[in-house]
């Protein structure tokens, strides 16, 4: 590891960090910095709330907190997910929605928008099909003699059959339904409250905690079957764990904040052109650079506009891919 | 995915809309009209045979004592509408003649043999292909949110139809009863009206930028053009800090979902914690109103508006009362004694109005 990746590391650590304090300031009601602090000590010291305007509390702990930590762990889950599986499968266009993960969750909030209402959740709904859709993948291509390409293929095919689900509903969705499902799935941070991210983020938390901690068998998987076996690895089981957290955290999170595309794809490759390709890096690099990617993100999409709201989906997309684009024409390859 | 494109391209019509008007009438009696997608369209002297694929013409055509010449509707009218069965019993017997309102069985309404079809303004080239296909003239029309366009509406329909007395007399009432309201406003000064945050179409943040009938009922609409024109929407998402620091004076809630279907409703507005600084909350001043559902019913914008007026300003709608005025104007529109009292229970109008 070079000096300069060394430093491009550390940088990438604090991104998150710094970017997390910033954003607490940022929204259109302006909120000075003790003002920010001490809402969010307030909870243990109660005596805080003292002096401070009666709005303070609800945007810094109801809006802004829930909405930050949502991003923070989409954005590490998204993109360690991603990272993880484009490792396993050696392909770098592998991104965290490449099982159906997406095409599940968008079918199941749609059945919940438009049939079943309240009495289902989006979100559960969701979840359930989001790691419906990827069981049915591996179940597929459980004995194919190329498992990868066969886990690739079947995840195409499967996200192309719950596409065409989703169609149908919207196809005899009410008006109404329609306008909610198509907000749901252009993607939300701010949406989720307390109750939804309960679940959500632990979940979220768990999964991209359990990647980084394989990060050192990634380098194992990335190599050929063969060589992995002969260095006395477990293939089948560990991919299927790899599979598994993927699937717990991009579903975890599609769940709460709807489809939010690219962070998974553009997220690793950033970090691999900045630190190199060894996993033991770039899995935990990209946990940091994508909390910090969708809080960049989110912070444009709850910023540019003064009143009004535009979705985070299309800001992960506007900046990172003009920036994909950037590198990928200075460094002129891919990176794996 | 049409569907998908509809909710995107929906919001953007309203500004790039034609005014719709009768151009000339030929000796034979054939009616050349500009419709709403600025297209001219001529049509037959004597129209006895209607395909209505647009829900708010299909429910002036009602109005308008024509509903026995419809002979094909659309999907949404007869499985989403919430009245249109109470006010045109009739309609069952009707084929469908499109799933979402632009997805037409051509085969089925060439069958009908219609002499016109009412189709939504969504896209000129649609409109166009199924008159080219099926050879039968289609008049694009919509009033999207606009009062005086409908009054305006309702006349041209009157007249495509032969019933332009039935249609004078209607648009007569509403625009009177809307003049009204707004003459007893009009001295109200800016700061005396509320300023009014709506959360409407299922989601909190989502509101209109523009809605005639609180402007009518002497509201101030606190996301009135936050987009800019050019962008021709009718909505946008808000942020919540955005609501905050608005503070309304009174949050509308959109009521025309069916109570099982509302994913926001005035209880939950009322427990959002985020929302707990507000003074509209703090008040209770929360409440349920229609809001555009459907395209426009003519009688519930009139409803909503005289509603609002007596939501904002008390004082001067002291004798307001929903049920009973209700019941007066879906009479006079439908003919029903009863048709409001049919919506208010679907809707539990009843529960609208609270101290």
């Amino acid at each position: 590891m070079t000096k300069k990746q060394r430093a491009l590391g550390l940088l990438i650590v604090l991104f998150p960090f710094v970017a997390f304090f910033v954003s607490l300031s940022i929204g259109v009601v302006h909120i000075p910095l003790d003002g920010v602090l001490k809402s969010l000590l307030s909870p243990i010291f109660p005596s805080l709330k003292q002096g401070l305007p009666e709005n303070y509390l609800g945007i810094v702990l109801g809006v802004r907190l829930p909405r930050l930590l949502l991003a923070l762990l989409a954005g590490a889950g998204l993109s360690v997910s991603g990272a993880s599986l484009q490792a396993l499968s050696k392909n770098p266009l592998v991104n965290e929605y490449i099982l159906g993960i997406s095409s599940g969750a968008a079918f199941g909030a749609s059945l919940s928008i438009v049939i079943f209402r309240q009495s289902f959740p989006p979100q559960i709904s969701a979840f359930v099909f989001a790691v419906a859709a990827v069981m049915i993948v591996l179940l597929i291509s459980r004995n194919s003699d190329s498992p990868i390409v066969s886990l690739l293929l079947t995840g195409i095919i499967v996200s192309a059959f719950f596409s065409a689900l989703l169609s149908l509903v919207e196809f005899f969705a009410s008006p109404y339904a329609l306008q909610g499902l198509f907000y749901w799935l252009m993607g939300n941070l701010g949406w989720p409250g307390w109750g939804a991210l309960s679940i959500s983020l632990p979940l979220t938390a768990v999964g991209t905690a359990g990647l980084i901690l394989m990060r050192w068998r990634m380098n194992v998987l990335s190599m050929s079957d063969e060589e992995a076996r002969s260095l006395g690895v477990n293939i089948r089981r560990e991919k299927l764990m790899v599979i598994f957290l993927a699937t717990l955290v991009t579903a975890a999170v599609t769940s709460v904040a709807g489809i939010i595309g690219w962070v998974g794809l553009i997220v690793p490759h950033l970090v691999r052109m900045m630190v190199g390709v060894d996993n033991r890096r770039v899995v935990p690099l990209s946990a940091a650079m994508g909390a910090g990617y969708l809080i960049l993100a989110d912070d444009l999409a709850r910023g540019l506009a003064s009143s009004f709201e535009i979705p985070v989906g299309i800001f992960t997309s506007l900046i990172g891919i003009p920036f994909f684009i950037l590198l990928l024409r200075k460094s002129k390859r891919i990176w794996l | 995915m049409k569907k998908r494109l509809f909710v995107l391209v929906f919001p953007a019509l309203l500004a790039g809309l034609a005014s719709p008007s009768v151009l000339s009438t030929a000796q034979s009696g054939d009616l050349t009209v500009k419709d709403s997608l600025d297209r001219t369209v001529v049509i037959p002297a004597k129209v006895k045979r209607i395909v209505s694929i647009q829900s708010e013409i299909t429910r002036l055509i009602v109005a308008l004592g024509a509903g026995d010449d419809l002979v094909g509707i659309d999907y949404t009218m007869r499985l989403h509408d919430h009245l249109f069965k109470h006010i045109y019993p009739e309609e069952s017997r009707l084929p469908l003649v499109s799933m979402a309102e632009n997805n037409v069985n051509l085969e089925t309404v060439v069958s009908l043999k219609p002499d016109i079809i009412f189709a939504s303004p969504f896209e000129r080239q649609i409109v166009d292909a199924i008159q080219r296909k099926t050879r039968i003239p289609v008049v694009a029309l919509a009033s999207l949110g606009d009062v005086s366009k409908l009054a305006d509406e309702m006349r041209l329909v009157g007249r495509i139809l032969g019933r332009e007395r039935r249609a004078e007399e209607l648009s007569a009432y509403f625009t009177g009863a809307v003049g009204l309201v707004r003459e007893r406003l009009k001295d109200v000064p800016r700061d005396k009206r509320p300023r009014v945050y709506m959360s409407f179409w299922g989601f909190l943040t989502r509101t209109p930028i523009h809605y005639d009938p609180v402007e009518i009922a002497a509201g101030l609409n606190l996301a009135e053009k936050i987009i800019p024109d050019v962008l021709g929407s009718v909505g946008t998402m808000v942020k919540i800090e955005q609501i905050i620091l608005w503070d309304p004076d009174l949050i509308l809630v959109h009521g025309n979902y069916l109570p099982k279907e509302r994913t926001v409703t005035v209880e939950s507005v009322l427990k959002d914690s985020r929302l707990a600084s507000l003074s509209s909350v703090r008040s209770k001043r929360v409440f349920y109103t229609f809001g555009f559902w459907n395209w426009w019913d003519i009688a519930e914008v009139l409803l909503e508006t005289e509603y609002l007026a007596h939501l904002f300003h008390p004082d001067r709608f002291p004798e307001f009362d929903l049920g009973r005025r209700g019941d007066a104007i879906y009479k006079k529109f439908y003919g029903l004694d009863d048709g409001f009292a049919k919506l208010s229970a679907i809707l539990r109008c009843d529960e609208w109005v609270h101290d």
